[in-house]
């Protein structure tokens, strides 16, 4: 997550509702991760009542992914949408899967070889703000619902600017702010009451989820992201408002 | 209204790979399919699709950005035309009568009508694999006897009922009957149309007889 400006002189940055050192954000989120990564898939099933399956099928979708294409899923978590993208670019291409968390990246891993995915997938460890691969590496770049957890956004977005090709396409599924006062109004109730509960019963890790709906408020909405994105060198940037505006697909391209 | 076609394209899908599942034939198939794509664009209503082969199924997305020469089959044709050719149409016929467009590799498309036309689905495999081979068996038997039962018991309630209304009730008449009444009617109306024609001549005779009268 960036900086706050108005914060940035005492190096503090927001941790859901909390503001906490810089440096210390990168550790708390993977703490998180490292709670929730067994029951992951789980609680993201219950969480959006398997809606979160069609977000991330509309993103392989909008991907316009190819065979021979080379993908990158940043945030991968448990390789929902790697699996897919491994099945579109085939035996010629290559898909890597990164996650900055060791847990969900095992998880992830193990999952997809469950499925029978091996040959054209590969995984990395790595940074969103400062991703190890050569400039103009990718045809197409996702990250679904893993912006927001990163601590500076636009390195990350420069970053992945910096990797995907001319042409190629950058893909951001994440939560947003429904435009609907009366949908956004639920959608607290559900978020900051219900969530926490499910969090608590299903997980028994009631902060994680509690964050996950604090984080969610602090990200930046659909307009600011699409601004974020232009600012880090991607042309064309359009949006999706998914499910009322809850979560927002936006597309970039690097020309 | 993105999200409610890709949930009915997803329940497809998931229908699609499901039967191939349990179809014995279907992995040979798939396998020699795998990694090829077919492009379907079905005019009334407006729709493209994509289908991508894997070897455990199928992915149905739409193409969004990617060029049709991406794919190795583009098939363009109507509603109709579809129900036709799942219907067992040939394809050599429907392209002759330009219904069906087609062009890149064909056998990509004769080989997805095969697939799914040809499903055989080993269903008291998949209940052995629930339920273990001795009780599946029985299981499957007991559901063919009630298939079979169910059969009978409709000819039967079929029969019985058709012969209360028409023998015992005599609310309607049987099928020798009504081939008479029809014979009747057919009869009746010819004799109609005679009499028609009939009255219609000695009306037009009386015209001229009475023109004759008048006429010096």
């Amino acid at each position: 997550m960036s900086a706050n400006p108005s914060s940035r002189d005492n190096q503090t940055t927001h941790f859901g509702y909390q503001e906490v050192p810089l440096e210390e954000k990168a550790s708390r989120v993977a703490d998180v991760f490292h709670s929730v990564a067994a029951r992951y898939d789980v609680m993201n099933d219950l969480m959006s009542m398997g809606i979160h399956r069609l977000w991330k099928r509309l993103t392989v979708e909008r991907a316009g992914v190819r065979p021979g294409h080379s993908v990158l899923d940043i945030a991968g978590g448990t390789g929902d949408l790697t699996l897919k993208f491994s099945r579109l670019v085939g035996p010629r291409g290559r898909v890597v899967l990164a996650d900055i968390n060791e847990s969900m990246l095992r998880v992830g891993r193990d999952k997809l070889l469950d499925h029978g995915v091996g040959g054209n997938v590969e995984y990395v460890q790595a940074n969103a703000e400062c991703l190890p691969f050569p400039d103009n590496t990718f045809d197409c770049i996702t990250i679904a619902f893993g912006l927001r957890n990163v601590t500076d956004k636009d390195a990350a977005l420069r970053s992945m600017a910096r990797v995907l090709k001319p042409g190629g396409r950058l893909l951001v599924l994440e939560f947003s702010k429904p435009p609907s006062p009366l949908l956004s109004k639920a959608y607290d109730e559900y978020s900051f009451r219900l969530l926490p509960k499910i969090g608590e019963l299903v997980a028994n890790d009631a902060d994680s989820y509690r964050y996950l709906a604090e984080s969610i408020r602090m990200h930046p909405d659909q307009e600011t992201l699409k601004a974020m994105m232009e600012m880090a060198g991607l042309e064309r940037v359009e949006y999706t408002n998914l499910t009322g505006g809850i979560v927002a697909l936006h597309r970039g391209i690097k020309l | 209204m993105a999200l409610t076609s890709t949930l009915l394209l997803a329940g497809l899908e998931r229908t699609i790979n499901a039967l191939l599942a349990r179809d014995p034939a279907a992995p040979s198939r798939l396998t020699r399919l795998a990694g090829q794509r077919l492009l379907l664009r079905l005019k009334n209503p407006e729709l493209a699709l994509a289908i991508h082969y894997h070897p455990h199924g199928l992915d149905l997305l739409r193409p969004e950005g990617i060029a049709d020469e991406a794919y190795d089959a583009v098939v363009e044709l109507d509603a109709e035309t579809a129900g036709a050719l799942l219907g067992g149409a040939s394809m050599e016929r429907l392209m002759f009568q330009g219904r069906l467009g087609a062009r890149g590799r064909l056998p990509l498309l004769e080989a997805t009508r095969d697939l799914l036309l040809d499903l055989d689905l080993d269903w008291e495999g998949e209940l052995a694999r629930w339920l273990g081979d001795i009780p599946a068996n029985s299981l499957a038997e007991g559901l063919r006897r009630l298939g079979r039962f169910g059969l009978r018991t409709r000819e039967e309630f079929r029969a019985d009922l058709s012969e209360y209304l028409v023998e015992e009730a005599r609310l309607l008449p049987g099928r020798a009957q009504l081939e008479v009444m029809r014979d009747h009617l057919t009869e009746l109306e010819v004799s109609a149309d005679r009499l028609q024609a009939r009255l219609a001549r000695l009306h037009r005779r009386l015209a001229e007889q009475q023109a004759k009268r008048v006429a010096p």
